[in-house]
């Protein structure tokens, strides 16, 4: 069962309202809806996000496969130019690259040798070594304990009301607790784990994204537990049978629990479901045809920005026809 | 008798008769059947200590056997149940690797989910863990190329060269090597999303955007893929890199 209203966490702020802002690569390409929105989100719930200048991929899930050195090199650099920047929060769009970002952060931070040698090796690189290790946060936790569904509420001019949303959060935002720092909000499940963050979601039951959107005048639809099932992932491209499953049966439970849309807050899982969608409607799949929308875009079309200014061309599923429906845009 | 995790037996060891009959009582159904007991000698013990070598494969001693990882897992669940993440640990614990090798059609099959990871109640970085037994296994030569290593290499190769990816490279770059007809323009040899033999799904995705008059996607897109987005300043960092994954071994296999 989902959180229960009374106890989810109220926002709880010290994060800092400016922070490093690591797009990632999808974000400046195919996925630049998702940065556009998050932008105009950012900028309505009165956040400032500092662009990381000349970062460097984190490798995702596929480059700690073959090389674990050079893997935390990319994730240190990264980290290195948001401390020149003068950060000590990192804030990523990306399930991918928060959980790149936080693994090395747990490396780093936990074994005393692999901080040395991956300083000294910054150095050789020609990139200021690591006085502190900044920490990622997923921006999803930033604009709920720095804005806040309250903070939401205010700002929203068009509310989205009769919208139903399954809310997808994927694997990697909340898992693993090692890295991700999560940990249960009701005490139900274990909780004495030793980087636990205050601020983090619940680790089984994710709600900051159903609670930003309820705020919006969202309605959310049961989705667990396929709110964050894994959509196939790192293996979306070379593992085809089996991300076709898992998407499956993500978009069947989202339609059959009645949802209008999926709310999304990660390229790699968008560009994932949105792939397999069509490729299991050309099969005649039934029940797959909920489109996908980035929970930024939601949240800039209740904030009364147009279609096109979210963007909401660019999702491949399309998503208008429904938004449109209700009236939204 | 049930037999728990029964896919872990060899099929050749179970035996079990249509009907039996012991003094005149017919115990046939589950009553009769027989595992043939087998003794283990082939095991090698230096797998563990290459698994423990590796920083991710460091918390393999924790773990007590539990089957949480498994239980969580939606490989497991939803695709083979032949793949188990706790038996595999088992496994390269006791140094079975001819065990290990008739697994490793499925053993690469982990979507890295961290599920496992998540929920282990020791501790164990199990997903890492795994990803330490294949690297081993493919350091042995006991596992084949298999198709999602050969991704994580491509996509690699693209961060080394260039400190970032593009989408649409490594998208038509993948099909290209899964076999498929790319048609490339003849000057700068990038890809044309719609012409040649690639999968039809992928030409009416790649459509969408011009029936759509999307243009300010496109232009992005396009340039992106003419003109990789790069990191300034990679080389000396670049170096660096390579040495790092020299040491690993990256280039030899
Ligand atoms: S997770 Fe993906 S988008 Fe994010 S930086 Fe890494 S490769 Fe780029
Ligand atoms: S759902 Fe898929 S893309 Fe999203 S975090 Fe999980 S594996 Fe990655
Ligand atoms: S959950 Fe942990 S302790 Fe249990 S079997 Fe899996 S790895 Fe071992
Ligand atoms: S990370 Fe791999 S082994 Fe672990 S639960 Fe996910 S698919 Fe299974």
């Amino acid at each position: 069962m989902a959180v229960a209203l009374q106890a989810r966490k109220p926002p709880m702020g010290g994060i800092g309202k400016r922070v490093a802002y690591y797009p990632g690569c999808s974000l400046e390409g195919a996925a630049r809806a998702y940065d556009v929105s998050t932008r105009i989100v950012a900028k309505e719930l009165g956040l400032e996000l500092d662009y990381l200048e000349d970062y460097n991929c984190c490798g995702a899930m596929e480059t700690k496969n073959v090389t674990f050195w050079g893997t935390m090199l990319l994730n240190a650099r990264n980290m290195s130019l948001a401390k020149k920047q003068g950060h000590n929060v990192i804030v990523a769009p990306c399930n991918g690259c928060s959980f790149s970002l936080q693994r090395a952060e747990y490396f780093l931070e936990t074994d005393k040798k692999v901080f040395e040698r991956i300083n000294s090796l910054l150095k050789e690189g020609g990139v200021d070594p690591l006085t502190e290790i900044p920490h990622t946060y997923h921006i999803l936790e930033w604009f709920y304990h720095e804005a806040g569904p309250e903070k939401v509420k205010e700002r929203t001019r068009k509310p989205l009301k009769g919208l139903k949303v399954a809310n997808y959060y994927g694997c990697l935002y909340t898992r693993p607790h090692f890295y991700a720092r999560t940990y249960s909000h009701t005490g139900t499940e274990e909780q004495e784990r030793p980087r636990m963050r205050e601020t983090a979601d619940d680790d089984e039951h994710p709600y900051y994204m159903e609670a930003l959107l309820e705020a919006a005048g969202a309605t959310s639809v049961e989705f667990e537990p396929m709110h964050t099932q894994c959509c196939g992932g790192p293996h979306s491209l070379s593992d085809e049978q089996v991300s076709e499953k898992f998407v499956m049966m993500i978009l069947q439970t989202a339609k059959r629990n009645g949802a209008d849309i999926i709310a999304t807050e990660c390229p790699l899982c968008h560009a994932s479901l949105e792939m397999y969608r069509h490729r299991l409607m050309m099969k005649g799949v039934p029940d797959v045809d909920v489109p996908a929308a980035y929970f930024t875009q939601l949240l800039g079309i209740a904030f009364g920005y147009s279609a096109g200014d979210v963007k909401l061309k660019d999702n491949l599923s399309d998503p208008i026809p429904v938004l449109k429906r209700l009236g939204l845009v | 008798m049930a037999i728990h995790e029964r896919s872990l037996v060899d099929p050749e060891r179970i035996l079990r008769k249509e009907r039996l009959v012991i003094d005149g009582i017919d115990v046939s159904g589950d009553w009769n059947l027989i595992i043939l007991p087998r003794v283990i000698e082939d095991y090698d013990l230096s797998f563990l200590d290459e698994v423990l070598e590796q920083p991710e494969g460091k918390t393999i001693l924790q773990c007590y056997q539990c089957s949480y990882c498994t239980a969580s897992c939606p490989v497991h669940n939803y695709w083979d149940e032949r793949y188990n993440p706790r038996h595999f640990i088992h496994l390269a614990r006791l140094g079975l690797i001819d065990e290990l090798q008739k697994r490793a059609d499925v053993m690469w099959r982990c979507v890295s989910c961290h599920k496992c990871t998540h929920r282990c109640p020791k501790g164990v970085l199990v997903e890492e863990v795994l990803k330490a037994i294949l690297r081993v296994m493919a350091k042995r030569g006991i596992i084949e190329e298999y198709p999602s290593k050969k991704f994580d290499k491509f996509f690699l190769e693209s961060v080394y060269e260039y400190g970032r990816i593009e989408d649409g490279e490594l998208l038509f770059g993948w099909i290209e090597k899964q076999g498929y007809q790319v048609v490339k323009d003849p000057v700068l040899k990038k890809p044309i999303p719609f012409m040649g033999g690639v999968p039809e799904w992928l030409k009416q995705l790649a459509i969408k955007p011009i029936k759509n008059m999307n243009i300010g996607f496109l232009i992005l897109n396009a340039k992106h893929m003419l003109f990789h987005p790069r990191t300034k300043n990679w080389n000396r960092f670049k170096q660096v890199l390579r040495k790092v994954m020299e040491e690993e071994g990256v280039f030899a296999h």
